[in-house]
């Protein structure tokens, strides 16, 4: 998918627009999970910008690429990166939260298009994507299946029976992201259960491991465009970021991983992302 | 007016676990979402932190138990079941463990959608060897329910209610009972958990369109008074009606409906609940409106099984409890 003259074809720009809709996504709807979104807005931006092989008018296409967002909470960036690459129109968002509406809080397949599973029980992603790429593999076709993932649901066991089944069978077309950004739902995840030594971990299972600073659109896709970069191995970009990024009161905060956006609060982010808003900026 | 109690559950098991050294209480990376955090806080040698991973949680607690611990495990009630399953089961149910099992966010009391809402989890209870249920329907019950599930002799599992929670009762949960609210001789209407409170926003209403109501409320689901159930039965003119916060499936209504078909009892039974369906994401006043959990979908259920209609509408009822506005600070909200 190309769109020559596109500004949501730029990562830097649609990192931010995934920022500003989710915002106001969360803020509307009363939602939690702002922090999450904000910390993996580059990740979806460069994937859905330069790396995935999606179109938006045949979002069943049997060639695409597969992408599970296996942290679920962080629904309102996935729909917010769709509607800004045209599977749906943005105005849509405006329903994301409210009773009845397709795009509610985890990600729901359900009547949105370019969603292939729904999510929200976390460490299920990896699995999942294990399966389809597997399939891929066995179909003798070259599509590739993504998860991006969080680093809380590497606490869970099942993440680690998919690596090693990945492992095992050498799953080169499966390519895993990890927002790493060091904060789970109510604590620091090295006070919650430490990952660390991470990369370590992977390769011991038999991934080949990036480490990239993760709000570095260029180091993404540095990381992300040659893949598979191993035919004998998956991989797993282990992406480096800050919880809450983009607005300086929720970086870094666990608080805001459920806390909303309202009122004053509300006015300042939007008033921080405003103040470094690249199509502004740049014009 | 009734009293609305905040975070009731926090207070309850502090008192009743600290200083306690046989009790411990287990959280896996939902601590402050089922108001254990400032336990965590007071008293950080009976609290252990597993991390989101619920298999090894159920393990490492049927080892508590084994070493001789009752420990209390806390999170959302579907993740204590869905994922960890045979672990509770080889762990804890068949080694009888004395493990409590403190599951939040019963049924569509989140609007979490199908990940985080827990709707079967009463049918796969109640189908496992050695396992006791208990169901909060108000605040007082979640008051009492650590010591009720404590007197146990063997795992419990608890439906637990958080947040603001009504006060609808003034004595504690006695395992093995029921309560009666109300004795009429039309209808017996048996409903549990938060159905409890809808069907009392019903009362006045079909009491003045003549109806004589029976009213059953079930905090103990499993073991079960089944002789008690079929007195109340053979106590009312038509029928019966049962309203839960799960699928009708294996939960209260089954309950109601398996008993009734053992002692061969004839009457009419109108079962709601979730029908053969998962929730949406939503508000739990949507959700109930929208599944046919609420007051007006119970006397909908009454008016069919009488063959009657009463013109009750939603005007007729009493008023909904409204929330307190959410606490910004969204822990409470998911």
């Amino acid at each position: 998918m190309t769109l020559r003259n596109d500004p949501s074809a730029d990562p830097v720009i649609l990192a931010h627009r995934i920022r500003k809709h989710a915002l106001e996504m969360t803020s509307r709807g009363k939602s939690s999970h702002i922090g999450s979104v904000l910390s993996m807005a580059e990740i979806l931006a460069v994937l859905y910008a330069r790396i995935l092989n999606v179109d938006p008018g045949a979002p069943d296409d049997p060639e695409r690429d597969r992408v599970i967002l296996s942290k679920g909470h962080g629904g309102a960036g996935i729909y917010a990166v769709l509607a800004e690459r045209g599977f749906f129109e943005t105005e849509k968002l405006k329903d994301h939260y409210q009773n009845g509406s397709i795009f509610s809080g985890h990600v729901s397949h359900k009547g949105v298009p370019g969603v292939d599973l729904s999510t929200g029980s976390l460490g299920h992603g990896l699995g999942v994507a294990t399966g389809m790429a597997l399939a891929a593999k066995r179909a003798h076709q070259d599509w590739r299946a993504f998860v991006v993932m969080s680093d809380g649901e590497c606490d869970e066991g099942s993440v680690w029976e998919a690596a090693m089944f990945a492992g095992h069978h050498r799953l080169s077309n499966l390519i895993a992201v990890i927002d790493y950004n060091k904060i789970q739902s109510l604590a620091p995840v090295a006070e919650t259960l430490a990952l660390e030594p991470f990369a370590d971990k992977w390769r011991a299972f038999g991934w080949t491991v990036h480490e990239v600073d993760g709000h570095d659109t260029a180091a993404l896709e540095g990381a992300l465009k040659t893949l598979p970069d191993d035919e004998n191995r998956p991989t797993v970009v282990i992406a480096h970021t800050t919880k809450g990024k983009g607005v300086s009161f929720m970086e870094n905060t666990v608080l805001w991983h459920y806390r909303t956006a309202q009122g004053d609060e509300l006015e300042a982010a939007r008033a921080e992302l405003a103040a470094c808003d690249p199509e502004v900026r740049d014009a | 007016m009734v009293e609305m109690v905040n975070r009731p559950y926090a207070s309850a098991f502090e008192k009743f676990a600290a200083g306690n050294p046989d009790i411990l209480c287990l959280s896996a990376d939902l601590t402050s979402s089922c108001e254990i955090d400032g336990f965590r806080d007071r008293h950080p040698d009976q609290f252990v932190s597993l991390g989101m991973a619920e298999q090894n949680m159920m393990s490492f607690a049927g080892g508590l138990g084994l070493a001789g611990f009752r420990p209390f495990i806390h999170t959302f009630g579907v993740f204590m079941y869905r994922r960890p399953y045979d672990q509770l089961m080889a762990s804890i149910a068949y080694p009888r463990r004395k493990v409590r099992l403190m599951g939040f966010l019963p049924g569509v009391t989140t609007p979490g959608g199908m990940t985080h809402q827990s709707i079967e989890d009463i049918s796969v209870m109640r189908s496992i060897p050695n396992m006791t249920i208990l169901e909060t329907g108000d605040a007082t019950e979640v008051e009492s329910i650590c010591e009720a599930a404590d007197t146990i002799d063997g795992p419990v599992w608890c439906r637990v209610l958080r947040g603001s929670v009504p006060r609808l009762f003034d004595t504690p949960i006695r395992v093995g009972e029921m309560r009666e609210l109300a004795d009429g001789d039309d209808i017996l209407v048996v409903t549990s958990g938060i159905c409890t409170e809808e069907a009392l926003r019903a009362r006045s209403a079909l009491k003045k369109a003549g109806l004589s109501i029976r009213h059953l409320h079930l905090h103990t689901i499993k073991p079960f008074d089944h002789g008690a159930l079929l007195d109340h039965i053979g106590s009312v003119r038509h029928g019966v009606i049962t309203l839960e916060n799960h699928v009708t499936e294996g939960g209260v209504g089954s309950l109601v409906a398996e008993t009734m078909a053992d002692a061969g009892v004839g009457k009419r039974l109108v079962r709601l609940g979730l029908r053969d369906t998962y929730a949406h994401g939503g508000s739990r006043a949507y959700l109930m409106r929208y599944y046919g959990l609420d007051a007006l979908a119970l006397v909908r259920g009454i008016e069919d099984l009488v063959g009657q209609s009463f013109g009750i509408g939603e005007d007729d009822l009493d008023a909904a409890r409204v929330d307190a506005v959410h606490s910004l600070v969204k822990a409470e909200a998911l």
